[in-house]
């Protein structure tokens, strides 16, 4: 591909723009969200299968904007970026995830983990 | 362009190009602002992981949790004043895509409205804790909490003045390649601080308030 006297607005990365892609993820988003909140301030459910519910909503809703906003789809002329995405996911699943789980094991083995504990020393 | 049967004539055959066309530069400044924005994702990694560990009830001392001091409704008024700024974006791109300047305009100048609204909303927030004793020297948890809040308001700042420089530079320049590039650019990054948003809202915001 070269666009080098091309008019940049024909580029490809111009013309993926869609009003409806836009409209369609801000709906989605928008409505997960709206779930999510309604879910916990009317503690609708057991905590556990509320936190379930809120996860898959921020799932949905991460997924419904990177697909309809940020265009990672395979494509041919974004294909590049998803694999990259694809690529960070583990990274930052892994910094989160074993850095949670060290200070978990730690607390527990060291910590009194009674809710309300007054003061530690 | 040429068929079987036209002669070529070795003279006077072009084989390459006359000009030179140039990188595409459009996509390999797109391809590197979007590493960029897998970096700063990996920033807010981080500043989960210290959120995650620093969400325990000794994190919070004896002192007050998301639980007590979270409004969520309050909070997804914010939400949707993010998410519609990142749809007005949105149409300033469909704009772009017919070149319409003044479409552009709007767009950004919505994006910026809803964008300065988010961010008074947050600041609003922190003022009503910070009345109530609420702040981030109180205890770890409130650290980790503030300081993770705290730094996406810190890209929506960056996000709003590079809203203005592009508001001065579509208004001047038009749509040159430069500027082009960048108003692509801003929209991965604005984009990218919704998705972060959703991450913020639900696992701090909403599960803070739920534990």
């Amino acid at each position: 591909m070269s666009h080098g006297h091309v008019n940049p607005i024909d580029h490809p990365e111009v013309q993926m723009a869609s009003r409806r892609g836009y409209m369609t993820g801000f709906i989605l988003a928008s409505v997960l969200m709206a779930l999510a909140t309604f879910l916990v301030s009317s503690h609708a459910l057991p905590p556990f299968a509320l936190l379930l519910a809120i996860m898959a909503c921020a799932g949905f809703a991460v997924i419904a904007q990177v697909y309809f906003l940020l265009h990672i789809d395979i494509s041919e002329h974004n294909i590049w970026n998803t694999v990259a995405l694809v690529a960070f996911i583990p990274l930052f699943v892994i910094t989160i995830g074993l850095t949670w789980w060290m200070f978990s094991q730690l607390y527990l083995r060291t910590m009194p983990m009674i809710p309300g504990m007054p003061g530690m020393h | 362009m040429s068929s079987s049967e036209t002669v070529v004539d070795p003279d006077k055959v072009r084989l390459w190009s006359e000009d030179y066309e140039g990188h595409d530069v459009i996509s390999t400044r797109t391809f590197g602002f979007w590493m960029y924005v897998l970096s700063d994702a990996m920033l807010f990694a981080t500043l989960f992981a210290a959120y995650g560990v620093l969400s325990y009830p000794h994190s919070y001392y004896t002192g007050p949790t998301p639980a007590q001091f979270v409004a969520p409704w309050y909070t997804f008024v914010q939400t949707m004043a993010l998410f519609l700024s990142v749809l007005v974006y949105g149409w300033a791109m469909a704009s772009l895509k017919d070149g319409n300047k003044s479409g552009v305009i709007n767009g950004l100048l919505g994006a910026l409205v809803l964008g300065i609204l988010f961010l008074a909303l947050d600041i609003h927030d922190v003022m009503r804790l910070v009345a109530a004793g609420i702040t981030p020297e109180v205890s770890g948890g409130l650290s980790a909490f503030y300081c993770l809040t705290q730094v996406h308001a810190a890209h929506i700042f960056a996000g709003l003045i590079w809203i203005i420089v592009m508001l001065w530079q579509v208004a001047r320049k038009g749509f040159t390649e430069d500027v082009v590039g960048r108003l692509i650019s801003l929209r991965m990054f604005w984009q990218f601080q919704a998705v972060m948003w959703v991450f913020i809202y639900v696992f701090v915001y909403l599960w803070g308030y739920m534990s």
